[in-house]
């Protein structure tokens, strides 16, 4: 059993509230992605659920105990860091067993357990080398077999892939999802990857400016947003914002037939829609119509950034792999008013 | 062009090699050459005796002593500054108000030339108005009178805590210096991991100094060797040739016997200690080299 709360937490620097009160209730086994713009305080948090960082208000309870104060090493948490720390001076058997040998294990016991962490990261002919004689995903394999070994009731990655290229954060994403299969240990992932946090997480924690904006599946974040940050923060390419006006009970909207509004909509400022709820259409048949400035070809599928005018930005679309659209033609879009997000002025989902 | 270049770098690398050749490897070889001679320093005349200087230095007591003394000189002079440095910077790396002043003050003692602290020294352990036994006496309360210098059980003891106490300070900066290096997430698992403060340090802190303690001990090695000045400042090598060391010894025969072919032969041998110390150091530089590369 491993249920983690966080009930109301803050954090302050000298006179900076860097986290601004969190509650968080995270179940048994799950496994719990944070993302968020940089400086969001993520990293801020997973280091108070280690102890790494003293909370300065608010309580972390693990199982119901109370570990706020508790010492790291009380907490049952094993924490993988960005930069992997592992001691250079060691051989991987010796960081693996490091908390081991601390303990007082007997030798025996220890190199028995290393050998079975070993072997379940394929880690096993590596023994004997030190971490500068290890390629990147290897030494990654190496701090989470250190982390393995101590049996933790919670696992907390910092970024644990951010240093790899990009063949090896697939293979390792793989890994770390095979992992929490195996263990079915909670797990508390901080990424900047979003396809790491949609693919990994049962729930995905939304981080901004201190505090968290939303809490949901992966599907529940990406179709359901609560308000605009979230739906501009998830998914990639992002979401298309544009802005409209409200007259009476149509849209009002530069470059297009007046709209009938529907129902409980009528203090939308803007309209969200992903780059996959545009459909290239024929001029006469579209909702808008723009000149494609750019072209990206993905291989399975292209993204052609269209100018609109009227509109802000550029919208982006998402097209076929192959795809007969070239830069400086133009191009009628239809827009999939079901899967269309309404914002208030305040950001928030109508 | 490439003439030029040839000119220039044969003419920049001739200049150091030049002195290094006329201050470093020709007396070199002379010390060699006169170990074999019963040269007297200016005389012209002198003739070849073998190995007689070698021999003798087998059965001179004065050598021995000498020799026991180099050892307790090295020893400590590698040991004492190493372990009170590295003990003064895991102190004031943690944070202690006025770090920095501390920091300062034991470093001073560093910027002073040996003959200077060797003085300063002198006056302290002065027998009738020292600060140490003025110190004494005031703690006992009953007049302390003691020569530290001028006996032979303290003499050469007392010249090592002076120099201790000069050079701690550089290896102090060193190691503070190393333990800025350590990566802040390798104590961080320390701590999760559950190491206590003795375990932190024993396994990991001081391993990770390494390369700290290989200059720290590289520079003592170096400066001991040399620490010649300061035991001729204080003692010159007495009472009773008590604070003797081989250099001062050599020094000794050579410029006040004028035995400088006797003298040569101790220096032949003190350089091929030195030597066999430097293959040892070498030896301990590639294993660190392996893990820090
Ligand atoms: N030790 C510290 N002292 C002062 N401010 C700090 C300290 N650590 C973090 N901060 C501040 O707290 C805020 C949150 O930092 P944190 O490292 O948690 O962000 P993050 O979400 O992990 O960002 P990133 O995605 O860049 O890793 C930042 O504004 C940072 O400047
Ligand atoms: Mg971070």
């Amino acid at each position: 059993m491993a249920q983690l709360q966080l009930a109301n937490l803050r954090k302050s620097f000298g006179q900076v509230q860097v986290i601004k009160g969190l509650d968080l209730a995270i179940s048994d086994g799950e496994f719990v992605v944070f993302v968020g713009p940089s400086g969001c305080g993520k990293s801020t948090t997973l280091r108070m659920i280690a102890g790494l960082e003293d909370a300065t208000s608010g309580t972390i309870l693990l199982d119901g105990g109370d570990l706020t104060r508790a010492r790291p090493a009380d907490r049952s948490i094993a924490m993988v860091f960005q930069s992997y720390a592992l001691f250079p001076h060691m051989t991987v058997a010796d960081n693996i067993g490091f908390g081991l040998q601390l303990k007082g294990t007997d030798r025996a016991t220890i190199t028995a357990r290393v050998a079975e962490v070993a072997g379940t990261l394929h880690l096993a002919p590596l023994l004997a080398r030190y971490p500068r004689e290890l390629s990147g995903g290897q030494r990654q394999r190496v701090a989470i077999g250190r982390a393995i070994i101590r049996n933790p009731k919670v696992f907390l990655f910092d970024e644990p892939l951010s240093n790899l290229d990009a063949a090896l954060r697939v293979q390792m994403r793989l890994e770390i999802a095979r992992l929490h299969q195996r263990l079915r240990a909670t797990m508390v992932y901080v990424t900047h990857d979003q396809v790491e946090a949609m693919t990994l997480a049962n729930r995905i924690v939304v981080f901004n400016d201190g505090r968290i904006e939303q809490v949901g599946t992966p599907m529940d974040l990406y179709e359901r947003p609560a308000n605009r940050f979230v739906a501009g923060f998830i998914g990639a390419p992002s979401m298309n914002f544009l802005p409209v006006r409200t007259n009476g009970s149509l849209i009002d909207w530069p470059g297009i037939a007046p709209l009938a509004l529907p129902a409980g909509k009528a203090q939308v400022v803007e309209l969200g829609i992903r780059p996959e709820h545009l459909v290239a259409v024929e001029e006469a048949d579209a909702d808008i119509a723009g000149d494609i400035e750019i072209i990206e070809r993905l291989g399975a599928e292209t993204y052609a950034y269209v100018r609109v005018a009227g509109q802000p930005a550029d919208l982006t679309l998402r097209l076929p792999g192959e795809t007969g659209h070239r830069p400086g033609s133009r191009i009628g879009l239809k827009l999939d008013w079901s899967r269309a997000h309404w914002f208030d002025a305040d950001g928030r989902v109508l | 062009m490439e003439q030029h270049n040839r000119f220039w770098r044969i003419a920049l690398l001739g200049l150091p090699l030049g002195l290094f050749g006329l201050f470093v490897v020709w007396p070199l070889f002379s010390s060699f050459y006169y170990s074999f001679t019963d040269w007297n320093g200016f005389d012209t005349n002198y003739s070849f005796v073998g190995f007689d200087n070698f021999a003798k230095i087998a059965t001179d007591r004065l050598f021995l002593q000498a020799a026991i003394n180099t050892t307790i000189w090295m020893a400590a002079a590698i040991i004492l500054p190493t372990t009170l440095g590295l003990m003064l910077a895991l102190l004031l790396d943690s944070r202690v108000a006025g770090a920095r002043v501390f920091k300062s003050i034991f470093y001073l003692p560093i910027c002073l030339s040996a003959v200077i602290v060797g003085q300063i020294w002198t006056w302290i352990y002065q027998p009738d108005w020292g600060l140490l036994n003025t110190i004494i006496s005031q703690i006992t309360g009953e007049k302390f009178k003691y020569a530290w210098l001028a006996k032979p059980d303290t003499a050469l003891w007392s010249v090592i805590v002076a120099w201790s106490w000069q050079q701690t300070g550089l290896a102090m900066v060193i190691y503070l210096a190393g333990l800025t290096a350590i990566p802040g997430d390798l104590l961080e698992v320390c701590e999760i991991e559950g190491a206590s403060p003795w375990q932190r340090f024993r396994r990991v802190v001081l391993p990770l100094l390494a390369p700290s303690t290989v200059v720290v001990v590289a520079l003592s090695v170096i400066n001991s060797l040399k620490g010649f000045d300061i035991l001729y400042i204080m003692t010159g090598g007495g009472p009773f040739n008590s604070s003797d060391t081989l250099a001062m010894h050599m020094y000794n025969e050579s410029f006040k016997k004028y035995l400088m072919g006797y003298g040569s032969a101790i220096s032949v041998v003190l350089f091929l200690i030195a030597l066999a110390i430097i293959g040892l150091y070498f030896r301990q530089l590639r294993k660190v080299d392996r893990i820090y590369g």
